[in-house]
């Protein structure tokens, strides 16, 4: 399989990895059928996101998703995040085989249970 | 890409061809172009040719050059092998006798007789990755019609007891059983350690070339005089009947020359690979925690190794090798959403995630100890980085609470 010259850099670098101590919306989700798993924290602050980390396990598309979404989103407003789509994350990559789009599906249902978490986080909160 | 260096270690998949394999082929694909069949010159140009690289693959298997078929690969190999002994002894359907950790060719013509009514049993490999003769002794029925072994696994290159199985079906000969045939799989095994047919005491064995630094396109199947099957393709006389088709001289005098080449440097080849491959682990083991080695480590193939890497997953750290020049290959396999974790690893007892890490590591005799270096540099720095960035050996996390304002 060729991948483009994004999708190498996101591998060889990836953007973003890890955790934040002060997250205050995580989400953790797992593809069932193949065990793809992405874990998604972010520091909202007055609604916009001010930090976004990610780790994953599976397929390189997953990790390469995992890492091009911290970059979407990062500095977005919680409602432009919402509208980030599985075809954005494909363009930022370079597209990805259709027999591997599943990663970015996986990458964009992380990120709306990330984003709800931290919807219901501020709701607690005020 | 700033690295330049490339290390292959993938021969289980393929060999470089040769240069004195491409020497021997290239006449027959310039000049000496004729028909073997032909009866004028140029025909019996081939023809010798051909016979020639019959008697050397038959050399490599201690087996008579007519008992030498030549077929496209090992995969047409197992196919004339299984469906020309399950075809000719269909009234009625019998019973196959084949392990959980055959090559998919084997494993996918057992499962589709499987389904047209044959009952098959298959034997476990346990944790060590070998299957055991009292199993098939115990499998045995009064219809059974095939046994099918690989020689050596192709995925973790351990080494079954096939002499004690051809040992136990002669017995059973002996003693009266006449139609139970045994067939090996040897494509891994052969041209990296002895064979010989009469010791293994099988009926019909697989060889395929490129695994032997020949070109690919070009295998064989041993067929032991006197065990008939039905041919599988059909309109000429070539290959005395069993195997319809000009055939194919250039490969089949690569394969014969490498066949040679292999018989005569089997040793020194063995001894070089298995060096490397051991210094390899030794470094591995050194360097990198939670790995576990799939297979018995005494028992197996000189030039592989197999090693799961936990909290990681094969096909990532396979693309980030390649990436640093570095080539292996992963049995597990993820694909529109659905992961199929090798089937070899799971067989072992392996839970997902050991098998879905697992990655071979095969050498061949043209690696040399600096490619070791190289890959014990690289490797040890992209397990490290993909774990950092791995879920699995980090605790679920729990929410801080809101600091949003």
């Amino acid at each position: 399989m060729s991948y483009s010259p994004a999708f190498t850099d996101h591998i060889e670098n990836p953007r973003n990895a890890g955790e934040l101590p002060d997250a205050n919306a995580i989400a953790e989700e797992t593809n069932p059928v193949c065990g793809d798993r992405l874990r998604l924290s972010l520091r909202v602050v007055d609604g916009r996101i001010e930090a976004a980390r990610f780790l994953a396990y599976g397929c390189p598309p997953t990790l390469v998703c995992g890492s091009a979404l911290t970059e979407l989103i990062d500095g977005k407003a919680i409602d432009d995040a919402t509208r980030v789509t599985r075809k954005d994350l494909l363009e930022a990559i370079g597209g990805l085989p259709s027999r591997k789009q599943h990663a970015a599906a996986l990458a964009i249902e992380t990120l709306r249970a990330a984003l709800e978490s931290a919807c219901s986080s501020l709701v607690q909160k005020s | 890409m700033a690295q330049t260096r490339k290390v292959y270690l993938d021969h289980s998949a393929t060999t470089p061809v040769d240069p004195r394999v491409v020497e021997a082929m290239l006449p027959y694909l310039t000049e000496k172009f004729g028909n073997a069949s032909s009866v004028h010159f140029f025909g019996q140009e081939a023809r010798a040719a051909v016979d020639r690289a019959r008697r050397e693959v038959a050399a490599l298997i201690g087996s008579r050059a007519k008992e030498v078929v030549f077929v496209s690969g090992g995969t047409e190999a197992n196919n004339l092998a299984i469906k020309g002994i399950c075809e000719l002894n269909s009234s009625p359907k019998g019973h196959i006798i084949t392990s959980i950790i055959e090559h998919p060719s084997v494993r996918g013509l057992c499962e589709a007789l499987e389904k047209t009514g044959w009952a098959v049993t298959w034997l476990p490999a346990y944790e060590d990755g070998v299957v055991r003769v009292d199993d098939v002794r115990d499998a045995l029925r009064p219809n059974t019609v095939l046994i099918s072994v690989m020689l050596a696994n192709n995925e973790i290159g351990t080494i079954q007891p096939v002499e004690e199985i051809g040992a136990l079906v002669n017995e059973e000969r002996t003693r009266g059983r006449r139609h139970t045939w045994f067939h090996v799989d040897a494509v891994q095994a052969a041209g990296r350690i002895p064979i010989n047919v009469e010791r293994l005491g099988c009926d019909l064995l697989s060889l395929s070339g490129h695994k032997l630094y020949s070109t690919k396109g070009t295998g064989a199947l041993f067929v032991r005089g006197g065990v008939r099957l039905t041919p599988q393709n059909i309109g000429g006389h070539q290959e005395r009947e069993r195997r319809a088709g000009t055939e194919a001289v250039p490969g089949i005098v690569a394969f014969g020359t490498a066949a040679k080449l292999a018989k005569e440097e089997m040793d020194q080849n063995s001894l070089h690979v298995s060096r490397l491959r051991d210094l390899f682990e030794a470094g591995v083991t050194d360097q990198i925690q939670d790995i576990v080695f799939n297979g018995d480590r005494s028992q197996r193939l000189p030039h592989l190794s197999n090693i799961s890497f936990r909290f990681i997953e094969g096909e990532g750290l396979l693309i980030s090798l390649d990436l640093q020049g570095v080539a292996v290959s992963t049995g597990s396999a993820c694909s529109s959403g659905t992961l199929e974790p090798s089937p070899v690893i799971r067989a072992l007892g392996r839970d997902d995630e050991l098998a879905r890490g697992s990655i071979r590591f095969s050498f061949g005799k043209d690696n040399n100890e600096q490619d070791v270096a190289y890959v014990l540099d690289v490797l040890p720095r992209v397990v490290a980085r993909l774990r950092e960035l791995s879920p699995l050996n980090k605790p679920p996390r729990v929410m801080e609470p809101a600091i949003a304002e």
